[in-house]
């Protein structure tokens, strides 16, 4: 036995090794490519500055283009949603966390590569949203491609669609180590070996497909000194606060917006469009706002590159335009504005600070890559991702350190405030709460419907007691369900009640009014909620026009709840 | 396939050369007997106009190019003055007599130049194999040749600085050309709106990578003009590119850019005390071109075809240190004629000068010609207003 065991752990390692690399390349090449058509889109359609001050010397196709290129791409964004995507949304990665924590299937892949075109339409005309979040589902994609395959590990999508999303991160960040814990943190929540070790090779050969074959240059390159004072750890943690603030704000107008955009008499395809023609307006005169704003990002930490006014004016616009443009459909991510709004407000509480308070400071740099970090890690709830993408970022240590003090107090207050991030929101309205950790939200995908038992015993109204006592008697049982000829439930006959009646009288209007009933959407969670204070041996079980489809014993929500929790617990266990 | 290829392919090369070879002298010797025959009144072959740079680089040319190539062909070479730009050309092409045919241009003038219809294309197959049959779009640096031109050296534009100027710690990036406090004294800039952004950017600390990017902002603009500000009453232009070695020299300026060639040549043949800051050097082409409606344009290409051999390119960069654009030519370069000293080492793409080096962005700079000069010029005329003011 021992010998077959270890058989079996060396062919499940080479088989799940095999996969994180086939997995992990692929995902990775995937992501280069959209990088690249992103910027090649880009620079054809006027959004990249690189683009527009090659045509300085025709301002009015500059300007058209401004205006009619968001707009258009709108339409064509929301055309495509509306056709192809069979959820008729962007898919994101909530959608992948909902695959893996529930075991469902993901939408299937046509609506995800739909989706991806979406996206890359999206932030090839401009949009202001990020193109994380659909490089993470692009990542989850391919795992759950892989995770179809019959092969004999437990649990393979899940694991699989961790390796994809990991590469993913590497290599759109070149930061493999941030993939690996981001794969972790956000998506599959647990740290078990099995899944830790593929995902990790994974991140590696992201990081080898990025660096060593393609030669992608560092996004994030700054010098810093280190911090020159010790009390600036404080400002640190004020700052982060004053993120989470931010955050909360950025995250109420994404769901505010979208709530605006349902109430409008527009089609749904259509929204996007006029979200475009919304940014086009303002980055007429305000460039910045448009697309992803690299350069923008890169000015935030060169001193004296921005104004007061002016950065306060560039936060405000962004976080405005980012909830029009995610709010009315157009598809991407969150983390790029995020990164982008945080760096702002940084470089702008680092402008401002020499004047309230009179100390020396180690400069702008520093406060601006805290608050990246800090309103970033707040909106998509991973702090711990953040602080490493800094450090893969920049290779400092100092600035690491510091965005780490900024991280965690803006994630204490974000958390308090609206949860743990825009994820977890998302997944809460549709129905899958992970606020309490795992298990609930697990306990809360499993109909309780699916355990319940047929062989209870039937009772119909002209029946006498005699009847039904004999029949309950046979079967040993102590409840009867009282059900009409179309098998409708009326109430529980209960033992106790019949003994004291005439053994001639029909049942009709002995049963006692049902104390508690499940229906085909009732889940674990609900039914453990709601079984403390019943009395009886089961509960009855109905469809929506009031049949009875069966009843649930107390013992079998007692089971499934232990079946969970166990298989949970195995999971987050399992060794290599 | 490809032994089949290279087979039929050699003899072809040989033949053009050898058919070359036979007769370029006999069409010198039939221009001299027709000289010697008809006297005073003859046709004399009419000089070649090449438009070139001057100094220390043209009579390098002169002694590479055009005095091997009047040998070879009998067609003698006039030089005139050019310093870069397109401005020149138009107004030549605007006089309606056009009697220039040869530009050496930069890279992206040459680019520029080409799109606004100035110069005469080029036939695909101008250009002489190498010495040992490589064809030659194999054997020059991707990118050389394009529709109008054909780069034929790698030269950059460099900062450098008067080392009496600075006898204790000397500069070494580009961020000390700025810091007027470590390191006081007169600079000197080229007066065109090329590098000086650049460095201006780099000072900082902005990665090489993405100058362009944020150059090609009003914000990246706005401020590498307030960093050329704060050195701006400090500042000396130069025009000519003899110019910043010799202020150099003379102690006028204590830190300059110029062409790496020029101090080369400066240190090299009068023992100037200049030495070259490569961090920031900008990598750019000088390329070989014909205005359109020259009259001589077959000639024009005899001479690019001459000028751009193996033999001759390496014979230029061991005069001056432009490092070749083809592969044969690089391998050729040994030490400086007059010196002896070698060359590799001054050469702009010597590796350890290549790590802190610009790859200058052709494209960029061919479209933004005019906003450049614009910008430029405003902020000349601005002069001293923002000074010290830093909002």
């Amino acid at each position: 036995m021992p010998r077959h065991d270890s058989q079996q752990a060396v062919l499940r390692i080479v088989v799940v090794s095999a996969l994180a690399v086939v997995v992990g390349s692929t995902a990775s090449l995937a992501a280069i490519g959209f990088v690249e058509a992103l910027h090649w889109l880009n620079d054809l359609l006027l959004v990249s500055p690189y683009a527009r001050i090659q045509r300085a010397d025709q301002p009015a196709l500059v300007m058209l283009a401004t205006v009619l290129v968001p707009t258009l791409g709108g339409l064509v964004v929301g055309l495509v949603v509306h056709r192809l995507v069979r959820e008729r949304r962007g898919l994101a990665p909530p959608d992948a966390i909902l695959a893996v924590q529930t075991r469902r299937p993901p939408p299937d892949f046509r609506s995800g590569l739909a989706s991806t075109l979406a996206a890359l339409l999206s932030l090839g005309a401009g949009a202001s949203v990020g193109q994380y979040g659909p490089l993470v589902y692009l990542g989850s994609m391919f795992g759950a491609l892989a995770g179809r395959l019959h092969l004999p590990v437990r649990n393979l999508r899940a694991i699989a669609i961790g390796c994809g999303v990991s590469a993913a991160i590497a290599t759109a960040f070149n930061a493999p180590i941030a993939g690996l814990v981001f794969a972790h943190e956000v998506m599959l929540r647990h740290y078990s070996l099995r899944a830790f070790a593929p995902v990790t090779v994974a991140a590696a050969v992201g990081y080898v497909v990025a660096n060593v074959f393609l030669h992608r240059p560092p996004l994030f390159q700054v010098s810093f000194a280190g911090v020159a004072h010790s009390y600036e750890f404080v400002l640190f943690a004020v700052e982060g606060v004053l993120c989470a603030g931010l955050a909360v704000a950025f995250v109420r107008l994404i769901q505010g917006s979208a709530r605006l955009a349902s109430r409008l008499s527009v089609p749904t395809w259509g929204r996007p469009a006029l979200a475009g023609l919304g940014l086009g307006m303002v980055a007429l005169w305000l460039p910045e706002v448009l697309g992803i704003g690299q350069e923008t990002l890169r000015f935030a930490t060169i001193e004296g590159a921005f104004g007061r006014t002016e950065l306060a004016l560039i936060v405000v616009a962004k976080l405005l335009v980012t909830a029009l443009c995610l709010g009315f459909g157009f598809v991407g991510g969150v983390f790029s504005p995020a990164l982008l709004i945080g760096i702002l407000f940084g470089a702008l509480y680092g402008l401002l600070l020499p004047e309230l308070l009179p100390i020396p400071l180690s400069g702008q740099v520093v406060y601006a890559v805290c608050g990246m970090m800090a309103l970033a890690s707040s909106v998509i709830g991973a702090p711990l991702s953040t602080i490493l993408i800094v450090f893969e970022l920049t290779r400092s240590y100092d600035l690491t350190i510091a965005a780490m003090v900024a991280v965690v107090f803006a994630n204490l207050v974000s958390y308090r405030v609206m949860g743990r991030s825009l994820f977890d929101l998302q997944l809460r309205q549709r129905h899958f709460d992970l606020s309490q950790g795992r298990d609930k939200a697990i306990l809360g995908t499993h109909a309780v419907a699916d355990y319940r038992v047929d062989d209870c015993i039937l009772a119909w109204p002209d029946e006498t007691v005699a009847g039904v006592q004999r029949r309950l008697g046979e079967g040993k049982r102590a409840e009867a369900m009282l059900v009409d000829d179309q098998r409708r439930y009326l109430g529980t006959l209960h033992l106790a009640d019949l003994l004291t009646e005439p053994a001639a009288q029909p049942v009709a209007g002995l049963a006692s009014p049902p104390a508690l009933v499940f229906d085909e959407r009732t889940s674990v969670w609900e039914s453990m909620e709601q079984l403390p204070g019943f009395i009886g041996e089961a509960v009855p079980l109905l469809a929506d026009d009031g049949r009875l489809l069966g009843v649930v014993p107390e013992e079998a929500v007692i089971r499934a709840y232990l079946e969970i929790i166990h298989d949970l617990r195995q999971e987050e266990n399992e060794a290599a | 396939m490809t032994c089949d290829r290279k087979r039929t392919k050699r003899p072809s090369v040989w033949l053009a050369a050898l058919g070359w070879l036979l007769a370029a002298p006999v069409a010198a010797e039939s221009v001299t007997e027709l000289v010697a025959e008809s006297g005073a009144e003859s046709p004399a072959p009419t000089p070649l106009t090449v438009l070139t740079w001057g100094g220390a680089y043209e009579a390098s040319q002169r002694q590479a190019y055009f005095a091997a190539f009047t040998d070879a062909t009998g067609i003698p070479i006039r030089t005139v003055h050019y310093d870069g730009g397109l401005a020149d050309l138009r107004r030549h092409l605007a006089s309606g007599d056009v009697t220039w045919d040869l530009v050496d241009m930069v890279y992206a003038d040459a680019l520029a130049a080409c799109d606004a219809g100035l110069l005469e294309p080029l036939p695909a197959e101008l250009l002489a194999p190498s010495p040992t049959g490589v064809a030659a779009r194999e054997d020059f640096l991707p990118g050389a040749i394009t529709r109008c031109g054909v780069a034929h050296l790698v030269f950059s534009t460099v900062l450098a600085f008067d080392e009496r100027a600075f006898p204790g710690v000397k500069p070494s990036s580009v961020a000390d050309f700025f810091d007027l406090e470590r390191f006081p004294g007169k600079r000197a800039l080229r007066r065109v709106p090329v590098g000086l952004m650049e460095w201006a950017l780099l000072s900082y600390q902005v990665p090489r990578q993405q100058l362009y990017n944020l150059l090609s902002t009003e914000r990246g603009f706005d401020l590498a003009f307030r960093r050329l500000d704060q050195i701006r009453p400090h500042l000396r232009w130069w025009t000519s590119g003899d110019q910043p070695a010799r202020w150099l020299e003379d102690g006028e300026v204590a830190m300059a850019s110029g062409f790496n060639g020029r101090f080369f040549h400066a240190q090299v043949t009068r023992g100037a005390p200049i030495t070259v800051i490569w961090d920031g050097q900008l990598l750019d082409y000088n390329s070989w071109t014909i205005l359109r409606g020259s009259d001589q344009v077959a000639e024009a290409h005899r001479f690019i075809r001459h000028a751009t051999r193996t033999e001759a390119m390496a014979a230029l960069a061991n005069r001056i240190s432009y490092g070749p654009t083809r592969y044969s030519a690089q391998w050729r370069v040994g030490r400086h004629r007059a010196s002896g000293v070698a060359m590799a080492p001054h050469l702009p793409t010597a590796p350890s000068h290549l790590s802190g080096a610009i790859d200058r962005d052709h494209d960029w700079y061919a479209r933004t010609a005019g906003l450049r000069a614009r910008r430029f010029e405003a902020w000349l005329k601005r002069d001293g207003e923002a000074q010290g003011d830093a909002d």
